[in-house]
């Protein structure tokens, strides 16, 4: 036939035009199936515009998980200018319900853009104006607003969120990654013109960013408060600083500063000082309150024993070029007697004899010169003058503490270390994190640093610093009824930069101590900063410690010895004297704990009952699981009472009670 | 005598082919109405379906015409396609600097769509009556063939519709090839239009370079001409393995894509069908090219094999183009998708064009 002759061709067109389909078909597959999330995204970003809206930032709670911070809801207005009708007619009614600038609005309302802003944040009863004049191309979103129901309650502490809703200071700045919700969009459909298109629905998706427990307690944060501002007006200083910490665990429970601030107008505020927490970001020369770090490296070396006299040189005592004073002529002190007196000539003696290599190194152990971690932004590691500058003057001078420094929150650590058989802890103010289901996420737990003195040694610092708050001691205007209080008064005069030395008319006057002195339960650091007039530290710091400790005690329903046991007795006495209302039940917040081996609660304690308080079901059997013990679950949400109590010996075998509610 | 040969004819009337046909412009319809939703030309999918429904009995009526009566009246088909081009270019309607389109006051179309099925049938009975050397084609063989084509050629190439012209060209060189050539001959004509390029190159208008710079590399320019390239690549890829559904394309229903319900339908398609729905019309296409070639190939003479070829190598070519076009495997070359693109004058050329074919088909087994 004639078609043969086609074959051989028809091969090779048939064979080329399968090619061309399998090179058509390749590329098919590589963009809808190799490229798509690519190419799906590039789509997305063109016709979707996304805004930013302001998430539900979490809350800061305190350990009794009494609202510090919180995000509420609000109403924002935005305008899509396009879909007005009436830009003149609509700028009037709006800006009239919510008393802004009629023009400004109306040059929103006219611009090209697809989306403007009207006002952000606003409360309910404003937005419900807008809402109800019915505006076509004006809409509503939810947006996160930082509330402070307290806003005078730990400011330097908690610090403050900008018009952003990001965390600019303190807690709110050091936790912005886990408080800040996911970054909420608003997303809106748009045409290749830009235009925003009709069946475009404005989408929203934001979720909760997680919550902070502090260690902070609300009411002692309340009571150091209320005590700074009031010598801080009554003495005229320039500022003050109180710091409440357990010392057998390290959690913060008071962390006051003062002059104090409005979280809520803080750009009111000229200068960034005021909101500053100075507790752990400005370091200052402690004075004699250092004496007591001095003594505890000389009796931790056998260096000196409490009872060993010192000459005091009547008052002047020359060294190198420089002469020290001390307020009043003594003689022959012991050393007990120079910590009571507060003697800065014994001191410097007895420095010396320590010699500055051991006083150097007890320094450094007790923490002096590093951070503490404690968790907070900016915190600073104060100053200790290297060893190999140390001259005959550094030694003395360093022996009364001067001539390096300190920040509030390390003295007090470093301090509570004595009232804790020895044991450093780090110091710390987040006690957990939890997420937006009410699990904890991060749970910070005491933890040892490291031991820096033996407990023979604490305890016998700790009686000779019972005798400064005793009869004749400079400390004791701190003494507490009922309380033995072991504390050492400090009086600084504050180095003049402009002039070099020492400004003879500005003192930094504190007090630090922990009570009960045989049972430590808090440990307070009171510092008041160039207080007009009386500046001693026994006159102006010490009664703040007293007060602060008296009420604080109380509150934790810690009573002295011999008062009787009912907690009822106390109350009733403490509340018609500190004014405090106090309805909870006395009960314990520490877990007592005798052996110093397990203070250390990194290494997991499996010895007593954890604290199961306000945690989930699930959190309770995750710990359950850890210290090993069997609990039984009664009820559902979250734990309130548990049986054994914390801190109680676990009786392995014996399933443990928790009580949910 | 009649009645009888119809009664033969439809007991072998191909069904395939008009089946593929119909399905194929009738997703057409659905993907133009999708493309013409937004925008104030919701009514284009009815214009198609009118055009649809002539190109119907068209269709019909061709298959029904024994294709010796096409080889009859290849001459007059040929001039009357040359005097409308003439007439194109003289009193043409001009839109967007090309001038396509001849308005006879009740309908106005592209007479360069039917001038490739003039082109066919001219050059199909050319090659009948020819004696075919053994060896293939010479030189000599092929010079009446090539004035024969390069007459519209020109004249649409002048329009200007480059791609039109381009697939008449390549109407011609598959149908040389399939004729059989010799090697050389073939060889020598790529190696002499090679030359070309660079002067053809200046022939073409700015536009048209640009087009040429932006599909060698689409970002250079990625919101003037690469554009197009470059939605539509986002519009196919949007689309990811099982579409976004029926009137949910973002980038066709945004007009993020220009011309979406002509020569980037393909692209409304797979972005709405996704990779399943490309496959599918792939699938279609494929078929419906493969069946033209056996239809060829099967012929009972040589006009029928001509005729069909030509037409299946037309559909190919423009489906190839449109499809590599809109991928981004070509430049943007303005060449419709035959049966799915808006546009009467394409829909109809390319549903005689699947008349043709039934038409060879159904009388392979009569002599």
């Amino acid at each position: 036939m004639i078609i043969p002759y086609l074959k051989f061709r028809v091969i090779i067109i048939l064979l080329s035009f399968v090619s061309i389909f399998i090179i058509i078909f390749a590329k098919t597959v590589e963009l809808q199936v190799l490229e798509r999330d690519k190419l799906k995204a590039k789509a997305d970003n063109q016709h979707l515009k996304t805004m930013n809206i302001i998430p539900m930032r979490g809350s800061i709670y305190d350990r009794e998980m009494k609202e510090l911070a919180v995000s509420m809801e609000v109403d924002s207005i935005y305008a899509q200018p396009f879909r007005i009708d009436d830009a003149g007619k609509s700028a009037n009614l709006v800006a009239a319900a919510l008393s802004i600038d009629r023009k400004e609005l109306e040059s929103k309302f006219t611009s090209k853009k697809s989306f403007v802003w009207v006002k952000r944040q606003l409360d309910f009863a404003k937005a419900e104006k807008v809402r109800k004049l019915n505006i076509q191309g004006i809409g509503f979103v939810k947006e996160g607003k930082r509330f402070y129901p307290n806003p005078q309650v730990a400011s330097h502490l908690i610090g403050f969120v900008g018009v952003d809703s990001k965390g600019l200071e303190g807690v709110e700045l050091g936790y912005e990654e886990y408080m800040a919700g996911t970054s909420s969009r608003l997303i809106r459909e748009r045409d290749a013109l830009g235009n925003e298109i009709s069946l475009g629905s404005l989408r929203q998706e934001s979720s909760k960013g997680s919550d902070i427990v502090l260690t902070i307690d609300k009411t002692i944060q309340y009571i150091a408060e209320k005590e700074l501002f009031k010598v801080v007006a009554n003495s005229q200083a320039k500022g003050g600083m109180v710091i409440v910490m357990a010392p057998r665990t390290g959690e913060i429970l008071a962390m006051a500063n003062a002059p104090h601030f409005n979280p809520d107008i803080f750009f009111e505020y000229k200068s960034p000082n005021i909101w500053r927490n100075k507790a752990t970001t400005d370091a200052f020369e402690p004075g004699s309150t250092f004496k007591v770090f001095l003594l505890a490296a000389l009796f931790e070396e056998g260096a000196a024993r409490a009872d060993d006299l010192f000459f005091c040189e009547n008052g002047h005592y020359s060294v190198a070029d420089r002469t020290f004073h001390d307020v009043k002529k003594f003689g022959w002190l012991n050393l007990t007697q120079i910590i009571k007196y507060s003697s800065n000539i014994g001191a410097a003696k007895a420095g010396d004899r320590l010699g500055k290599e051991r006083l150097y190194r007890y320094i450094k152990d007790f923490g002096f010169g590093a951070k503490t971690g404690v968790g907070l932004p900016g915190e600073v590691g104060g100053s200790v003058p290297l060893l190999k500058e140390w001259s005959k003057v550094t030694i003395g001078n360093i022996s009364f503490g001067q001539g390096m420094s300190t920040t509030g929150i390390q003295l007090l650590s470093a301090f509570s270390a004595i009232a804790n058989n020895g044991y450093l802890m780090r110091p710390y103010v987040i006690k957990r994190i939890l997420n937006g289901k009410g699990d904890a996420i991060e749970e910070f737990r005491p933890s040892v640093i490291r031991k820096v003195i033996s407990e023979e040694t604490a305890r016998r610092v700790t009686n000779v610093i019972r005798e400064v708050t005793k009869t004749d001691g400079t400390g004791v205007r701190a003494a507490i009824d009922g309380f033995e209080v072991a504390g050492k008064t400090g009086t600084a005069q504050k180095p003049d930069f402009s002039v070099g030395g020492y400004s003879s008319d500005k003192y930094v006057s504190s007090f630090i101590g922990f009570a009960p002195a045989d049972n430590p339960e808090i440990a307070i650091l009171v510092v008041v900063d160039e207080p007009s007039g009386e500046f001693y530290g026994g006159a102006i710091a010490a009664p703040v410690f007293k007060e602060v400790a008296t009420q604080s005690l109380a509150y934790l329903g810690v009573f002295p010895r011999g008062m009787g046991t009912t907690a009822q007795d106390w109350n009733t006495r403490v509340k018609g004297a500190v004014g405090y209302p106090k309805d909870r039940i006395a009960k314990s917040l520490y877990i007592t704990q005798k052996e110093p081996d397990s203070l250390d609660w990194e290494r997991k304690d499996f010895s007593h009952m954890p604290d199961f308080s306000a945690r989930t079901v699930r959190s309770v059997l995750r710990l359950a699981r850890e210290v090993q013990i069997e609990v039984r679950i009664l009820g559902s949400g979250k734990a309130v009472y548990q049986k054994p109590l914390p801190g109680e010996k676990i009786n392995h075998g014996q399933a443990a009670e928790v009580w949910f509610k | 005598m009649k009645s009888m040969i119809d009664r033969r004819l439809l007991g072998h009337f191909d069904w395939s082919i008009f089946s593929l046909t119909i399905l194929l412009s009738i997703i057409g319809i659905i993907n133009i109405y999708s493309a013409t939703m937004i925008g104030g030309s919701g009514n284009l999918y009815k214009k198609q379906l009118i055009w649809f429904l002539i190109g119907f009995g068209f269709m019909t009526a061709i298959t029904f015409i024994n294709y010796i009566h096409l080889e009859r009246f290849a001459y007059p088909i040929y001039i009357l396609s040359i005097f409308l081009l003439l007439l194109t270019l003289l009193f043409g309607r001009t839109t967007s600097g090309a001038t396509r389109w001849l308005n006879l006051g009740f309908i106005s179309f592209q007479p360069s769509e039917f001038a490739k099925l003039a082109v066919i049938i001219i050059l199909a009975k050319y090659f009948n009556t020819i004696k075919m050397p053994l060896k293939g084609l010479s030189i000599k063989g092929l010079i009446w063939p090539s004035i024969l084509v390069f007459a519209p050629f020109i004249l649409i190439a002048k329009q200007p519709d480059m791609g039109t012209a381009l697939i008449v060209f390549f109407i011609f060189v598959s149908i040389v090839i399939f004729a059989k050539v010799r090697v050389r001959i073939l060889v020598g004509i790529i190696l002499a239009s090679l030359p070309l390029i660079p002067m053809a190159w200046r022939f073409l208008k700015d536009y048209q370079k640009a087009r040429l710079m932006s599909f060698l590399d689409p970002a250079l320019d990625p919101l003037g001409t690469g554009y197009h390239i470059l939605q539509s690549k986002i519009a196919i890829g949007s689309g990811g393995f099982w579409g976004n559904g029926f009137t949910h394309g973002t980038q066709g229903q945004l007009r993020f894509l220009p011309e979406h319900h002509t020569d980037f339908i393909f692209s409304i398609l797979a972005e709405e069908w996704g990779f399943i729905g490309s496959l599918t019309v792939i699938a279609l296409y494929f078929s419906l090219i493969l069946l033209g070639l056996n239809i060829a190939q099967n012929a009972k003479d040589r006009l029928g094999a001509f005729l069909a070829f030509g037409v299946s190598a037309m559909l190919l070519w423009h489906t190839a183009i449109n499809i590599g076009m809109v991928t981004g495997m070509l430049p943007v070359v303005v060449v419709p998708l035959p049966f799915m693109s808006y546009g009467g004058s394409f829909l109809l050329t390319a549903m005689i064009g699947a008349g043709i074919l039934a038409n060879v088909s159904m009388r392979r087994f009569i002599f």
